[in-house]
């Protein structure tokens, strides 16, 4: 689908990944700038997926009636890999800001910038 | 035709892999024992990884498909010339375990030791499987196992600071891994392929264009931050000065060469392609490079912590590095990709003197640290060997890269980015004139830098063998060579000028 000659999804994309970088650089609390990294993320992978998609295409798996063009399954297999990338990444700085938390009393980034 | 060692391949990477996963159990009564674990792995990893230079030397590249599968369609593992870098990586990391045996006593208490040796062994099987890996998604998943075990061993030592630090990084890590992934998909969505050879074909048929150019500019971005370059080097130096000294040495020698050998990659990819002109871009990277190396020398000077100054001193050599893969003629190329491991080498030596001698005196500060050199001699010559390492006079390792890079400036016509090079070097020698004079001779303040006593063998063993091959490499500085010129010969008819 076109949107001024455009390709909708990608402008959908794009948009989200300013989102979440948005989120990232100006967001002060630190699990809000970790939600904006994971918005990116999403985006990233949003765009992966749409790059499988072939018009028309059936399900690559092989089943009774199904014929080709089939969609390409290699870029599920990458935002599956991606995801759990993601999730470890998300995991780790969850427990860095639990860390921080607990040291500091706080998880404003201005706040523990004033901390000598 | 390939020899009985091509097979050994898969396992240079599964070995310290597997053996991370295995070292909570088999540490699990005698917390102690991981170090040894660990360091008998590494070790294995490290003949392995012989075998496969071996290998090369004799037949020249091969490569291993991963279960089976043809290169187009599954996974490839590649071994060339640039992967001979696995190599001293396997070599630095044998070196640096030992020393931290008796280093992390008085950094973490014993129950936490199996989790920072099996980080270390996540680190190297990561580095490893992203140095020999023939696929673009392979090494995105590599980039991750190094930068999210590297995220962890900073925060492994400290307490808030380090989880901030670590924190930091994590943010700007995790954003330039995913404009990696983003490249990586664009070059997937315009040539159906994630083989980095056959990608480099089909690009050829794609020709150029926006989205070329967009996934290129999104690896370069994406490998300056890994690789620490002036204007994304922000996270560096809190992350490399706070994590425990062993961990200092891993990402300042080796971790942040990531980027470069990635750039490395990305530019073997598309100067096969020939679809981009990147005069342009190498013209940015000299610049960058340049302002690298005045911008980390000029931090440096008013760090009074020696591992900060350490730590800038970081980016001053990657800017050395992208420098001479900038200027695109054949001795800046040979002298920066030298520069990768002869850095590592030098980096590790200082990092872990600066470490022996933090661990014995509890200062970290040069205005502390005055008159060191009297209490620990060995270290404190090993800590002076490495700095006129880095600064680049012979007869040391660092010379040989240096003297390169500096012809190759000449060589491609950009005399000015000479001079620029040898003046940073003299701004570098600046500072460590100014940590050597504090270290031999100047009265100690502190009571405890004054009777302070040399570290046990485990820990001055390493120091001294680091220092004493930065010296052998200055003389024998032909060894690295035999590796990097057959690569960059390789990629230079190509290199555009």
């Amino acid at each position: 689908m076109l949107l001024f000659g455009l390709d909708l999804d990608y402008v959908a994309v794009v948009m989200l990944f300013c989102v979440g970088l948005y989120m990232l650089v100006a967001k002060s609390n630190l699990l809000k700038k970790l939600l904006g990294l994971n918005v990116m993320e999403t985006a990233v992978f949003a765009f992966i997926v749409t790059a499988g998609m072939v018009e028309g295409g059936d399900p690559p798996i092989m089943v009774a009636g199904t014929s080709a063009p089939f969609a390409s399954p290699i870029p599920h297999a990458m935002v599956l890999t991606g995801i759990v990338v993601a999730v470890s990444v998300t995991a780790v700085a969850l427990a860095l800001i639990v860390q921080i938390h607990a040291h500091f009393g706080t998880i404003e980034i201005d706040e523990l910038k004033e901390l000598p | 035709m390939t020899g009985p060692w091509a097979e050994a391949l898969p396992w240079v990477i599964a070995l310290p892999l597997v053996g991370a996963a295995l070292t909570p159990a088999v540490a699990v009564r005698r917390p102690r024992a991981a170090g040894f674990w660990a360091w008998g792995v590494l070790l294995v990893t490290a003949v392995l990884a012989a075998g496969l230079v071996s290998e090369l030397l004799a037949r020249g590249p091969f490569s291993y498909e991963l279960g089976g599968w043809p290169a187009a369609y599954g996974i490839e593992l590649r071994f060339d010339h640039f992967s001979a870098w696995v190599l001293p990586l396997a070599l630095l990391f044998v070196v640096i375990v030992p020393f931290s045996w008796r280093y992390l006593d008085h950094v973490m208490p014993d129950e936490r030791r199996p989790p920072f040796y099996a980080l270390l062994l996540l680190n190297a099987g990561g580095m490893i499987g992203f140095c020999v890996t023939g696929d673009l998604f392979n090494l995105f998943v590599f980039t991750e196992v190094v930068s999210l075990s590297s995220y962890a061993l900073v925060a492994v030592g400290g307490r808030g600071l380090a989880a901030f630090a670590a924190l930091k990084y994590l943010f700007i890590g995790a954003v330039s891994s995913l404009l990696m992934l983003f490249a990586t998909a664009q070059l997937f969505v315009l040539t159906g392929s994630l083989n980095m050879a056959e990608v480099s074909l089909r690009l050829a048929e794609v020709g150029g264009g926006t989205a070329v150019m967009v996934a290129f500019a999104a690896y370069a971005v994406s490998f300056m931050v890994k690789a620490a370059m002036f204007p994304v080097h922000v996270w560096l130096p809190d992350a490399h000065a706070i994590a425990p000294s062993p961990v200092s040495a891993v990402l300042s020698g080796m971790v942040v060469k990531v980027g470069i050998v990635g750039m490395l990659r990305v530019y073997q990819i598309y100067y096969g392609a020939e679809v981009l002109e990147l005069g342009a871009f190498n013209l940015a990277l000299v610049w960058l490079g340049a302002v690298s190396i005045v911008m980390g020398a000029f931090f440096a000077i008013f760090q009074d912590d020696i591992k900060l100054m350490l730590a800038y001193s970081t980016i001053s050599n990657i800017g050395y590095i992208v420098l001479g893969l900038g200027l695109a003629s054949p001795y800046a190329v040979i002298g920066a990709s030298v520069h990768v491991f002869n850095h590592a080498l030098i980096k590790a030596t200082l990092f872990l003197a600066a470490g022996s001698i933090i661990h014995q005196t509890g200062f970290r500060t040069l205005s502390d640290l005055r008159g060191v050199a009297r209490a620990m001699p060995q270290t404190s010559a090993a800590m002076a060997i490495g700095a006129v390492s880095i600064v680049g006079l012979p007869p040391t390792a660092g010379f040989v890269c240096k003297w390169y890079i500096a012809l190759g400036a000449f060589e491609a016509n950009q005399a000015p980015f000479g001079f620029a090079l040898v003046f940073g070097a003299l701004f570098i020698f600046i500072y460590y004139i100014r940590m050597l004079n504090a270290f031999y001779f100047q009265k100690p303040v502190h009571a405890a830098v004054a009777q302070a006593s040399e570290t046990p063998w485990s820990m001055r063993g390493p120091v001294v063998l680091l220092a004493s091959l930065c010296l052998i490499l200055g003389v024998l500085g032909g060894i690295p060579l035999t590796f990097v010129e057959p690569a960059v010969l390789d990629l230079l008819p190509l290199w555009g000028p």
